[in-house]
């Protein structure tokens, strides 16, 4: 078995403390007018450096990136509103909790959902890999969502809230009732008792976990603890809730240390998780496929208006391919899925993520069909010409099929990117292979799921860059077809 | 005999340059016309405006068979009765000897694909190379490709067929069994007009010869004026430098 010595990433030259944290987590962790960073848990972590006599060091990480962070070293500890569950026990440590916490749900103050019942059908969103997203599809069956989406965090979600794209918001219950306060619009219109119990998040055996305790310990018994939540919720915690009462550091009823290969591995977790990576999997190859297939059609269309029509639809269509050659996808794609419904358009995720890829591949791959065309001798449109060939068929029969053939190894290079693309639409909410991914790693807390879905990337578009690379030498030793 | 093509004040200028300048002619039909000259001199632009390859000045005037030459859509009418034969062969390299010539008739006549195929074998072996049905182009010598061609521009049935230097890239022992095949067709009636550096051919094949120079026709004759007989100054030195090599 391999044994690294993780414990080297995670040594810090100055001993700081690195902490992890999801910025923008109200009220636990956000940044102010001025940039700085503070919350309830930004508080507690500063007093547990305060106490160890060391820095501490924060790290904005999304939330469910925050287990691979701490399973890597690259964080020491991680903050965010985590609850302990069980699944995660087995793979991080946690310090005993210091808040009591449930779930809630969140709607537009004058829509028609009062309750959990009301969202039958409908989009319901969560926090990928979170305790919300356990929880609703735990209980999927029971109140029949019509889907649940997942977001990257609060902000996108409520931002697709607000617009109408869900129906309703299910996540931790202090952050909403945080967030909605100076919020009229919204309104937290249940609570669902989870007995959720929020801790800091450790590596397995990391040593710190006992000193962090022990600063926990102390801060309960001085009251301090208490004079925190006075200070963000605005009064003082329950008599027997976490945050007074003095707990023990959880324990998993698991095995108690993983190796490399267990940690990174994972057989339990593989078994657990491939059939929503196949799922995954499926829409990424039907987004991708498609993209491709439409991006090819207009960026033919795209080419032979740049090559062959008036100079106004010339200048057009250049402008457009000098525009979406500059514009990152991933920019585009966030403009397309949370600014276009102002202006009253609205794509599913889907649709959001097959529009901006076909247009932003087309604009390449007009580009590529371009200099195919342009390659080909000009005595072959004279010839087509001669013939009394129309200009449709002395392109269709005469000059793409030579043409295509010359940039076949660009084309399907520009393919292999519009696949790896498909990748940026977990930014919205769209359940493809690395979302699907992130969201199984953040609920086993273990990395396993994404190192699969790498490997299953990697089986899928090898075989194509190969088959690439073995053209392209052929056409260098000017061999035909 | 009839005029089939009539050029009038016919001009071609790139730019400022002019190529080709206020030619006046008349080919009648079943008539072998050669265009001689030095290089430069306007010959394959002058050609190549009578099937609008090139687009002439708007103060001339071409007619084929009545029918005038420029954009619209009588110029598709134009390419069926006008085939030609490039010095570059220009076959279409992705599609087999066969279907080089059977696309022209299928595309543009709405030739069934069993007559286009039947005519194409027909004409393939009429210049030799009927067993070469199934190549492609690149299989083929030059002198073998350019035949081709000429089965291509046959299978459209012209009126006339326009040849552009077709032995200019040839290599010198494949120039013969190309100009053998134009030299059979000169007797079936077909209307040919060739420009060419084959002084002897011309000679042998042509019943006008055209000699020009600096886009201008400098003079036009039978083989024997033209050769034996030039009342041109400008005539006699062209033919003296090429004919002296």
């Amino acid at each position: 078995m391999l044994l690294l010595p993780m414990d080297l990433y995670s040594k810090d030259i100055n001993n700081n403390i690195i902490v992890g944290a999801n910025i923008g987590n109200v009220p636990w962790e956000f940044q102010d007018s001025d940039g700085s960073y503070i919350g309830f848990e930004i508080d507690l972590v500063n007093k547990v450096g305060e106490q160890l006599k060391r820095k501490i060091k924060i790290i904005n990480i999304p939330f469910n990136g925050l287990f691979a962070a701490v399973q890597s070293g690259r964080v020491d500890l991680a903050i965010s509103s985590i609850n302990i569950t069980e699944k995660r026990l087995e793979s991080v440590s946690f310090t005993q909790p210091y808040y009591d916490s449930d779930q809630s749900l969140t709607v537009l103050n004058n829509s028609k959902i009062k309750n959990l019942y009301d969202l039958k059908g409908m989009i319901v969103a969560v926090d990928t890999g979170s305790t919300g997203d356990i929880w609703a599809t735990e209980n999927n069956e029971k109140y029949e969502f019509g889907e649940i989406r997942r977001y990257e965090g609060l902000v996108p979600a409520m931002l697709d809230l607000v617009i109408g794209r869900v129906a309703g918001y299910i996540s931790d219950i202090p952050a909403l009732l945080y967030y909605t306060k100076d919020k009229p619009n919204l309104e937290v219109v249940e609570r669902m008792p989870t007995g959720g119990l929020y801790s800091m998040m450790l590596r397995k055996n990391n040593s710190l976990l006992f000193e962090v305790n022990d600063v926990l310990i102390e801060m309960k018994r001085s009251g301090e603890l208490n004079e925190l939540h006075k200070k963000w919720f605005g009064k003082f915690a329950a008599k027997n809730s976490s945050t007074i009462k003095i707990l023990d550091i959880p324990k998993s009823s698991g095995k108690l240390n993983l190796n490399l290969t267990e940690t990174f591995l994972n057989k339990r977790v593989f078994l657990e998780t491939y059939p929503m990576l196949i799922n995954g999997f499926y829409i990424t190859i039907q987004l991708g496929l498609l993209s491709i297939l439409l991006g090819l059609i207009w960026g033919l269309l795209l080419s032979l208006i740049r090559l062959y029509s008036n100079a106004f639809l010339r200048f057009l269509v250049k402008t457009y391919i000098n525009v979406f050659r500059s514009i990152p996808l991933l920019v585009f794609l966030i403009i397309v899925f949370y600014a276009f419904p102002f202006v009253g358009i609205r794509f599913s995720p889907f649709n959001a993520a097959l529009f901006s890829l076909v247009i932003v591949s087309g604009a390449y791959f007009a580009e590529i069909f371009r200099s195919g065309i342009e390659a080909i001798p000009k005595g072959q449109f004279e010839a087509a010409k001669a013939l009394g060939l129309s200009p449709y068929h002395t392109m269709v029969d005469i000059i793409l099929p030579q043409a295509i053939k010359i940039v076949i190894p660009p084309l399907t290079n520009n393919c292999i990117n519009v696949l790896k693309d498909t990748a940026l639409a977990s930014i919205v909410a769209l359940p493809d292979l690395l979302k699907q991914a992130t969201q199984a790693q953040a609920i086993a807390a273990n990395p396993t799921p994404l190192i699969v879905s790498a490997f299953i990337y990697l089986i899928f578009l090898l075989p194509m860059i190969l088959w690439v690379s073995r053209i392209e030498k052929r056409y260098r030793s000017g061999k035909q077809l | 005999m009839s005029v089939l093509i009539n050029l009038k004040n016919v001009s071609k200028h790139y730019g400022n340059f002019c190529a080709v300048k206020r030619i006046n002619l008349n080919i009648v039909e079943g008539e072998v016309l050669c265009i001689i000259g030095p290089s430069g001199s306007g010959k394959s632009t002058l050609i190549r405006c009578i099937n609008y390859l090139e687009e002439y000045d708007g103060k001339g005037k071409i007619t084929v068979n009545g029918i005038t030459v420029k954009k619209g859509n009588n110029l598709k009418n134009i390419r069926k009765e006008v085939a030609m034969v490039f010095q570059n062969f220009n076959l279409f390299p992705h599609l087999n000897i066969l279907k080089n010539v059977m696309l022209g008739p299928i595309r543009s006549l709405k030739v069934s694909q069993s007559n286009a195929k039947k005519r194409a074998y027909d004409l393939l072996g009429k210049v030799g190379i009927k067993d070469q049905a199934d190549k492609f182009p690149f299989q083929l010598s030059g002198g073998q490709q350019q035949r081709v061609a000429i089965a291509r521009a046959l299978a459209m049935k012209p009126k006339v067929i326009l040849f552009d230097e077709p032995t200019s890239s040839l290599d010198p022992e494949m120039v013969s069994e190309v100009l053998d095949v134009i030299k059979d067709l000169a007797g079936t009636g077909v209307t040919m007009v060739i420009v060419t550096h084959e002084m002897s051919f011309a000679r042998q094949v042509a019943d006008k010869i055209i000699f020009m120079d600096e886009g201008v026709i400098v003079e036009e004759g039978s083989p024997d004026q033209i050769f034996d007989d030039s009342k041109k100054e400008r005539t006699r030195i062209f033919l003296k430098s090429v004919l002296k090599a």
